[in-house]
Parts: C-alpha cells; sequence; structure tokens
C-alpha cells in the first residue's frame, strides 16, 4: 500500500505541479460557458421574437410549449458538453502511460515494489480525479438551468453523477488507448476514434438487423449519458461505465504483460 | 562531492547467474543462449558495441523482460516468477534522461523510496542519508530538469541506492556527461565496490577498467569473452573483442 500511496502521490504531484491542468480547468469552465450563454442568447432570441409577433407584448400564453427553458438551453447544453468531453478528455490523458514509455520511465515503475496493477490503478486514479473536477467546473451553468428550471436538486445530482460517468468513460478509453503506445498524438486520436465510434451507433441501425441495432444501442454511450440528463438514475447505466471503466483498466494491464513477452 | 564510501561496508551482494538465456525480437536473437555468473560481492562490467544485447540482458535480471528460453536466477529469484521480490533486492540506475524531470530532487526521491514500500521515519532517513551519500543536499529543492547531466546521474544513483539493494544495476552510466560528470559519477561508482554486487553496463573500455573486477563482452548476444577485467582489457588490442570475426581476420 506504501507504494501505490507514493505513486499517487507522485501523479497528483505531477498533474497539480504543472500549469497544464488549471489551464485545462479555465479552458473547459470557459468553453461551458461559451456554450452555456450561446444556447440561452438564443433562447431570449426566440422568446423575443414571439413576443414581439404578438403585439401585445411579453405575453408567455402565446410562447408554444416547446420553446422553454429545458428543451432549448438545457439538453442541447447537455449534448454538446458530451461531445466536448469526447474532444477534450483524450488530450488530458494522453499523456499517462505514453509519456511514460517514451521517456522510459515505465521501466523506473516496473522495477520498484509496484505492481502492475498497482500502476494501472494509480493512474485511472488520478484521471478520474482530475475529471471529476473538470466536472464539477463544467456543472456551474447547467446547474444553474436546472436551478432556473425548477427541477429540483435530485435532477441535479442524477445531471452530474451522468456527466461525471460519461467523462470517467471517455478518460478509461483515453488511458486503455495511451497504455499500447509512446507517442502522445497516437494516444490521443485513437482515443478520440473509439470514443466518438462508441458515442452512437444509431445511424447503423438501417443497414443492421434489428438484434444487432440492439446489442449496438447497449454499447452506446450516448444513449446510457441521455437518461441521466433527464435525471433517471438507472443501475444498468451506472454499471455501463463501471464496465467500461474495468475493461480499459484491464486492457491497460495487459499492456504490460504485453511489453513484458515483447515481439 | 560526499564520500561514496560512506555508510555500511558490509559485504552483502548476491549473485546473478543466467542458463542458456535466451531472447528473440521476431527473427532478431538479441541475446543467444548465455551462460553467465555473476559473482557475489564483485562490480561486474557487461561490455559490448551497440546492440550487443546488455540492455536486453539486464532487462531479463529486472524483470522487464521475459526470456524467450533458459533462465536467469537473483540470488536464487527468478525474476520471471518472483518479480516483486527481485526488485526488492536491485536497485537500477538508468540513463539521465529516464527521470521525471518535472519533479524536484527530494520529491522524486520521497517517491522513489516510497515505491520501493518505505514510509514515515524509514523514508525519512533513506532519502536524507542518499542526499548525503551522493552530494545532493544543495539542490533538494531544485527541478530535476533545470539539473547538470552530471547532478542528474547522481539523482539517479541516489534512488537506486534509497532501499540499500544487495545488487545494484547501472546502464551506461556516464554517457552524455562531460569528462569532469564522468569523473564525479565514477568516483561515486568506485566508492561501492566490495560492499555489494554491481553490474556495471557499459562501452567504454577505461570506465570497465577503472570501476570493474570482471567483465564479460557481449557481442551479437553471444558471449564472446570472461574473465578478470585487468586480463580481458589488458591485451595489446582489446576492441578486437567488440570488432565482429569477419573483420578482425
Amino acid at each position: 500500500m506504501n507504494a501505490l500511496r507514493a505513486l499517487l502521490r507522485k501523479e497528483l504531484a505531477s498533474l497539480f505541479g504543472s500549469p497544464t491542468a488549471y489551464l485545462t480547468l479555465m479552458l473547459v469552465a470557459l468553453v461551458t460557458a461559451l456554450i452555456f450563454f450561446d444556447h440561452l442568447r438564443l433562447y431570449n432570441q426566440i422568446l423575443f421574437v414571439y413576443a414581439s409577433s404578438n403585439m401585445g407584448g411579453f405575453d408567455t400564453d402565446t410562447i408554444p410549449d416547446y420553446v422553454n427553458l429545458w428543451d432549448t438551453v438545457f439538453f442541447p447544453v447537455m449534448e454538446t458538453l458530451g461531445l466536448t468531453l469526447i474532444g477534450a478528455v483524450p488530450l488530458l490523458t494522453m499523456r499517462a502511460f505514453a509519456e511514460e514509455r517514451a521517456r522510459g520511465t515505465d521501466e523506473l515503475l516496473v522495477t520498484t515494489s509496484l505492481s502492475p496493477g498497482q500502476i494501472v490503478v494509480a493512474k485511472f486514479a488520478v484521471a478520474f480525479l482530475f475529471v471529476t473536477a473538470m466536472m464539477a467546473v463544467s456543472f456551474v451553468y447547467p446547474a444553474s438551468a436546472i436551478e432556473r428550471g425548477g427541477l429540483g436538486a435530485e435532477h441535479l445530482a442524477a445531471v452530474f453523477l451522468g456527466l461525471t460517468l460519461h467523462g470517467i468513460g471517455v478518460a478509461s478509453i483515453g488511458l486503455a488507448c495511451s497504455a499500447f503506445t509512446s507517442s502522445q498524438l497516437v494516444a490521443a486520436v485513437s482515443g478520440w476514434a473509439v470514443a466518438f465510434v462508441l458515442w452512437d451507433f444509431s445511424w447503423l441501425q438501417p443497414f443492421v438487423g434489428e438484434s444487432a441495432a440492439r446489442t449496438l444501442e447497449l454499447l452506446s454511450l450516448h444513449p446510457r449519458y441521455g437518461s441521466f440528463s433527464e435525471g433517471i438514475v438507472a443501475l444498468d447505466n451506472v454499471a455501463y461505465f463501471g464496465a467500461l471503466a474495468l475493461v480499459s483498466m484491464a486492457l491497460a494491464r495487459f499492456s504490460f504483460d504485453l511489453r513484458r513477452v515483447g515481439s | 562531492m560526499a564520500d561514496a564510501s560512506a555508510g555500511t561496508r558490509t559485504a552483502r551482494g548476491i549473485e546473478v547467474v543466467a542458463e542458456r538465456l535466451t531472447r528473440r525480437f521476431g527473427p532478431h536473437v538479441a541475446v543467444d543462449s548465455l551462460d553467465l555468473v555473476i559473482p557475489a560481492n564483485t562490480t561486474f562490467g557487461l561490455l559490448g558495441p551497440n546492440g550487443a544485447g546488455k540492455t536486453t540482458f539486464i532487462r531479463m535480471v529486472t524483470g522487464f523482460l521475459l526470456p524467450s528460453s533458459g533462465r536467469v536466477r537473483v540470488g536464487g529469484l527468478s525474476p520471471v516468477e518472483q518479480r516483486r521480490a527481485v526488485c526488492e533486492r536491485t536497485g537500477f540506475v538508468m540513463e539521465t534522461s529516464r527521470l521525471y524531470p518535472e519533479l524536484r530532487v527530494e520529491g522524486f526521491l520521497r517517491f522513489a523510496g516510497g515505491a520501493r514500500g518505505l514510509a514515515g521515519k524509514r523514508l525519512a532517513e533513506a532519502v536524507e542519508r542518499a542526499m548525503a551519500r551522493f552530494g545532493l543536499e544543495a539542490v533538494a529543492r531544485r527541478v530535476i530538469g533545470n539539473l547538470s547531466k552530471g547532478y542528474q546521474q547522481r539523482v539517479s544513483l541516489a534512488q537506486a541506492f534509497l532501499h540499500d539493494p544487495p545488487l545494484l544495476i547501472v546502464d551506461e552510466p556516464t554517457g552524455g556527461l562531460d569528462p569532469v560528470q564522468q569523473d564525479e559519477v565514477q568516483t561515486l561508482l568506485a566508492g561501492l565496490a566490495g560492499t555489494r554486487t554491481v553490474l556495471l553496463c557499459t562501452h567504454d573500455l577505461g570506465e570497465a577498467r577503472r570501476l570493474s573486477t570482471r567483465a564479460a563482452v557481449l557481442r551479437s548476444g553471444r558471449l564472446v569473452a570472461e574473465g578478470r577485467t585487468g586480463d580481458l582489457l589488458g591485451g595489446a588490442d582489446p576492441l578486437a573483442l567488440f570488432r565482429p570475426s569477419e573483420a578482425r581476420a
């Protein structure tokens, strides 16, 4: 346990000892704010159009039901955030294993008392912690939308959990990709590719059979994440993200064995 | 510079034995049926040109790579089946570039000691001892990436010493260092003679002469010579051992 604790401390020191972490958190907050306020601006414009087209001024009875804070701001923001995370998180995870390989420090790590399993656990744990911090920063604006929409704390918690699990799922994919290469660029690009492919399989439905389409949907990130946005915390969706993390960890652990055997 | 010979002088080295040790990478044979005994408490030079198989051999000793066939024993333990036990008995000094340049010297040593299972007072004492032994107190709070290569190599030596291992593996310790830095590092290594087993991997014959008592020469993964360093490298043309057979003919 001492060895694992030492590695966790080192990983945190490496991450938060450089300005990259703070810069990333700041950028994520900024991008989230831009996405949120852009949708809010659009919502206000729509409201203005309806209000001004009914000569009687601002009368909410004249505004159709589908123009509301929920459908016009909140859902699109969550959708865009989901995709933004797929773009941003592999940039954070690409270093984790690939940089160790490129610098040769992976050899230093595995010749200590640390087991490959402990190295994987430490790397994943620190990445998950950072993703959670990132989500907390990103969540300020969706939270305000939920609060304004009067949806309550339970819905707020479900959305935060969904965002965090989605971020952790994408981070797991990115970390697994990083474990198989010494190139950070390859790690990032493969992380994006896998996450984008997993994001949504619905476009394949016309080309495959019904059962295959159902199976593919079970594997998709989007419907799982979307369900949290609606305020539903389904156990199978939580289990899906948990399984994604575990499979990714097993793959990263396998990369050490593969390296040992070599070719 | 700190006196490298400070600390315990009790001989506590362990033996390394390779038996028909072979490692292939696809069709390329990096280490070919190597039989070698590295006696306890000797400073043993593993010599050979680039690509001779020295680093591959070291990696099999540390358990980082698995042998394709044959076996290696470190103090009677198998790096394949008892990797952690072997690592606890081994200190590994790598080239200077293989450090964490973003960490501070003391922070890195605390991490390296922790990763070897040390904690609390034992860890603090080990870090203090290693910094004193390798003259790192003055740079304890400095970032490793900002240190000279000579100091980085001292950091590398210090991390390998934290748990006081009976086997020290040193891979190209003076590569890329200027002559003064080379002399400093070699003096530190010379101070370890007789206290433990030191496996020194180098292609610098002068370094091997200065530091090792016994040596082996690898070429294309095969053992071409083994014996007392003075006898091996004392001839008129010691470089002949490094040249391919046809070039020598």
